[in-house]
């Protein structure tokens, strides 16, 4: 595998991922614009009823019947064979000013239907909050991006740093993508995941970069490539470890404990899968690609050593 | 230079092989002080019964007669206490306390309120180093939630009513004498001319100019006599509405921060309430008392010859004060409080107003030195038919000695915590519209208890094949790194307990769950380095030297770069992104320390460095 891990077909193959990643990346984008985030009450604000039913309905049955008691526009999600039911309201100044009438439609609703319709939780989220939530959530990540790329640029050279910034908008564009296609609800611990994955894909592109700038510093009549090639394969048992490991307790996450953390398991899972997959196919495939000196720091040394 | 920096980092390396028994001293002192912060956290619940009459005149049953009472229908008491005014019960089973407490809100056909409350079972010597567990939020453990209503239209009510002393006040400087202004019953400002002036409409024109809220509805003459009504105009009056919400809003989170919860949220609810959610906060009184406090401040000076409205108010040991209506400043100008004590000792509140109030006050004082200024304490109370009734009273007449500037302090206040209370208010700003608590409750975890429950599951299974991954591939130093994790986790948990305005909540696991990947992470790096080392043909002691040194660069750069993202998240993240940051940050702190220095030491102490062979590597 460490005779595989230096070869040539290997840099082939990281050229390869790194093209993959980038149509990922596109892939996720396409998604996100066509289909749009399929944001949780958190974000948009609302109203939820939650409610069931003694007999089961099919999904269209009971959109008809909704859509003769219901004004504005609703969302409705079935669950448990056409027990259990789920409306989503968007807020509304009509909605607001009806707020006490929310028990009087599902009681026309249980007129309609001619069965009994048991409440089982109402909840209204202004939809002010949303949007600062969202404006709040997106200028800590710009921020936290700006700072990041600036303190990687100084430690290590720019096209390094790049990489690093590259791969970590991959790994959140990609986990966006998932969450754009499979349209699993984005709600605040969703954002608590993605905000966690930052953390763990900077992690991994910094380990591959720093056993790079090592084996820069010691051999330099080796090529760029090769030290790529010899960096990713010195750092592979330890990438391979503390993902699997951290796969692990996500995955258990995601099994036991119940649907409340599902999208919160699947965003870590996702963002940590190919977060290792951009530290070996990205971070380091585009420094490369930009045509990195391999003798940077080299030379920055014999700067420094013509100093007194 | 090469060989000269490798021989240095031999010399070093050599030198750092030999443990300096001040390290086994720091290890211990931290991980005593984190572990004893942690311990509450393993403790279970009591629950405490408070008993209260409802009336005054029915005295409290005694002691005996409750325990024996209950005692007969199987309900044990661990300990009592009659405090004079209540009476404590505390019950150590959780299944008992509801029919404990239905058995003792009628006791002796006697009705008695009845609250119950969770008390944590842990030793007395834990109260002694002030340790707490950490709070849960509301999403993991339930918490208070209160939601306000802001009375806006009482605020533009009020708004007119200031609007009408304006009219008054400038029709006086523009000589516009005779002319009536009032409110008439369906609160619209009428200003009546008997004589008719022509100039009156370009006057009131003039005065609305700079008021987009007014507009003029009416103007008519009959006769002799000119009618102007003015009305706020309906889209000025909503704009209005939301910019008073805005700032209802504003204040209530500067007052939650002032009460230290960090993962409170607050949020409009509707057209014109404010939901706050307080999570972890078990006792809803301190809070209710700061979050529904409409407490606000406003100075006047006495009336005299050059006032033209007045109001009458009563001073605090009766005598009757004549004051000018409009006051010098209100507590919007003000821009610090702090509660302190006075030369005399007694409880005062020191003030620190901004440019606007300190010119004001300035120049109020200035020419008023040696006459008095009257503080006024304004709240809004609902009486028993539910209506809000703005009640206010002088607090404080005071001799101006001196010209003032932007700093001065009211003395006299009634009590320490008056004062502390009062300072806490008007720094988080004072409210415009009068607000009241139209709901209050303590809520279950959205979560469920089950789902905590699984939640940990979870974790434990995923930690714990971690941990037994890590014994196999490592071995004796996968061990090693095992205690390590442990310790970092009871030291993370100390440390967040530690914090007053730390809270779990569910992204603050997500940080949790991040924090022991980088704990593994930190070992694993420097295990690999270590077995490189060795296959460099190092002997085990130097390659163990070598290993944490050398990847420590690696691990300082990644945690660090961590580290900048959690710290701007909690800079600038508000409610459970705060908590997440927090959780993460303080877990890479925990984590360096643990996975670097205490593993280190544990390492060199464990492993003799002059064995053959680590690893696998010979």
């Amino acid at each position: 595998m460490r005779s595989f891990l230096s070869s040539n077909r290997f840099t082939q193959l990281r050229i390869t991922g790194f093209a993959l990643g980038l149509v990922l990346m596109a892939v996720s984008v396409f998604g996100i614009w066509t289909k749009g985030l399929n944001l949780g009450l958190d974000f948009t604000g609302g109203y939820l009823t939650e409610y069931s039913t003694t007999a089961a309905f099919k999904q269209s049955d009971m959109q008809g019947a909704l859509n003769k008691i219901l004004p504005d526009e609703f969302q409705l999600t079935m669950a448990e064979g056409g027990h259990h039911w789920m409306v989503r309201q968007a807020d509304s100044i009509d909605n607001a000013s009806k707020e006490a009438s929310s028990v009087p439609w599902l009681q026309l609703l249980a007129k309609e239907l001619s069965d009994d319709v048991l409440p089982l939780d109402a909840v209204y989220m202004g939809s002010q909050v949303g949007d600062e939530l969202i404006e709040q959530g997106g200028l800590a990540l710009l921020t936290a991006l700006i700072m990041i790329l600036a303190y990687v640029a100084v430690r290590f050279e720019w096209r390094l740093a790049l990489g690093a910034v590259l791969a970590l908008f991959h790994d959140v564009l990609i986990v966006l993508g998932v969450f754009a296609w499979l349209q699993v609800s984005f709600d605040l611990t969703v954002l608590a995941a993605v905000l966690a994955i930052i953390g763990y894909s900077l992690n991994d592109s910094i380990i591959v970069a720093d056993k790079l700038r090592e084996h820069m510093k010691a051999k330099h009549n080796n090529t760029l490539d090769t030290l790529i090639n010899r960096a990713i394969s010195t750092t592979m048992v330890r990438t391979l470890i503390t993902s699997g490991t951290t796969l692990t307790t996500v995955a258990a996450i995601g099994f036991f404990a119940g649907e409340t953390l599902f999208g919160f398991a699947l965003a870590l899972f996702v963002g940590i899968a190919v977060g290792t997959y951009s530290s070996i196919a990205i971070s380091s495939t585009l420094p490369q690609l930009l045509n990195m000196d391999v003798d940077h720091y080299h030379k920055m040394n014999e700067e420094q050593c013509t100093l007194p | 230079m090469k060989n000269s920096e490798t021989r240095s980092h031999r010399l070093r390396a050599f030198k750092n092989t030999k443990l300096h028994w001040s390290q086994y001293v720091v290890i211990a002192v931290v991980l005593l002080f984190l572990t004893i912060q942690a311990l509450p956290n393993f403790y279970g619940f009591n629950y405490q019964l408070t008993l209260s009459s409802t009336q005054n005149s029915v005295p409290l049953p005694p002691i005996a007669q409750v325990k024996s009472k209950l005692a007969s229908n199987g309900i044990i008491i661990d300990s009592a206490k009659n405090s004079g005014e209540q009476l404590q019960l505390l019950l150590s089973n959780k299944q008992q306390v509801a029919e404990a407490k239905s058995l003792l809100s009628q006791f002796n056909d006697e009705v008695f309120e009845v609250n119950t409350e969770q008390v944590r079972n842990q030793p007395t010597w834990l109260h002694a180093f002030g340790a707490q567990p950490i709070k849960l939020g509301l999403d993991l453990s339930g918490g208070v939630l209160f939601v306000l209503e802001v009375d806006h239209e009482k605020a533009l009510a009020e708004l007119k009513e200031s609007q009408v002393l304006m009219f008054k006040q400038e029709l006086r400087q523009a000589k516009l004498r005779g002319v009536n202004v009032e409110l008439n019953d369906k609160q619209q400002i009428v200003l009546t001319d008997v004589a008719g002036r022509n100039n009156l409409p370009a006057f009131v024109k003039e005065q609305l100019d700079s008021l987009p809220l007014f507009s003029v509805r009416d103007s008519n003459v009959l006769g002799n006599v000119r009618k102007i009504v003015v009305d706020v105009n309906e889209e000025q009056a909503n704009k209005f509405r939301r910019e008073v919400m805005a700032q209802s809003i504003k204040t209530m989170r500067g007052r939650i921060e002032e009460l230290g919860i960090t993962e409170a949220v607050t949020q409009q609810q509707g057209k014109n309430r404010i939901r706050i959610e307080l999570p972890g906060v078990k006792d809803p009184n301190e809070a209710k008392r700061i979050i529904g406090a409409t407490a606000s401040l406003a100075f006047y000076q006495m009336a005299n010859g050059s006032s033209f409205t007045t109001k009458t108010m009563r001073s605090a040991n009766g005598e009757l004060l004549r004051l000018n209506a409009t006051p010098i400043f209100t507590g919007n100008s003000i821009e610090h409080a702090t509660n302190g004590r006075d030369q005399m000792g007694s409880p005062s509140v020191n003030l620190r107003l901004d440019a606007l109030g300190g010119k004001r006050m300035a120049n109020f004082t200035k020419d008023n030195v040696g006459n008095p200024i009257v503080t006024v304490y304004t709240e809004y109370k609902k009486n028993e038919h539910n209506q809000t009734i703005k009640s206010s009273k002088v607090i404080n007449v005071a001799r101006i000695s001196e010209p003032l500037g932007a700093s001065f302090s009211i003395t006299n206040m009634e009590s320490a915590s008056a004062a502390h209370e009062l300072a806490m208010v008007l720094r988080a700003g004072s409210l415009n519209a009068p607000v009241t608590i139209v709901k209050q409750r303590t809520i279950q975890a959205t979560l469920g208890e089950d789902n905590i429950e699984h939640g940990i599951t979870a974790l434990a299974v995923g930690l714990g094949c971690t941990l037994l991954f890590m014994t196999v591939w490592y071995r004796e130093l996968g061990l090693i790194a095992n205690g390590a994790l442990a310790l970092n986790l009871l030291s993370l948990l100390g440390l967040m307990s530690l914090l007053p305005g730390a809270v779990l909540t569910l992204p603050g696991i997500a940080g949790l769950v991040l924090t022991v990947g980088m704990a593994v992470d930190t070992n694993v790096l420097i295990f690999e380095r270590i077995k490189e080392e060795l296959r460099k043909g190092r002997t085990v002691g130097g390659a163990i030297e070598a290993g944490y040194q050398n990847a420590f660069t690696a691990i300082f750069d990644a945690n660090l770069t961590t580290m900048i993202t959690a710290l701007i998240l909690y800079a600038i993240g508000y409610g459970p992104v705060k908590g997440f940051a927090l959780t993460l940050s303080l877990g890479i702190l925990t984590s360096l320390f643990t996975g670097v220095f205490v593993a280190k030491v544990a390492t060199l102490t464990l492993i003799n460095p002059k064995r053959n062979g680590l690893l696998g590597v010979k």
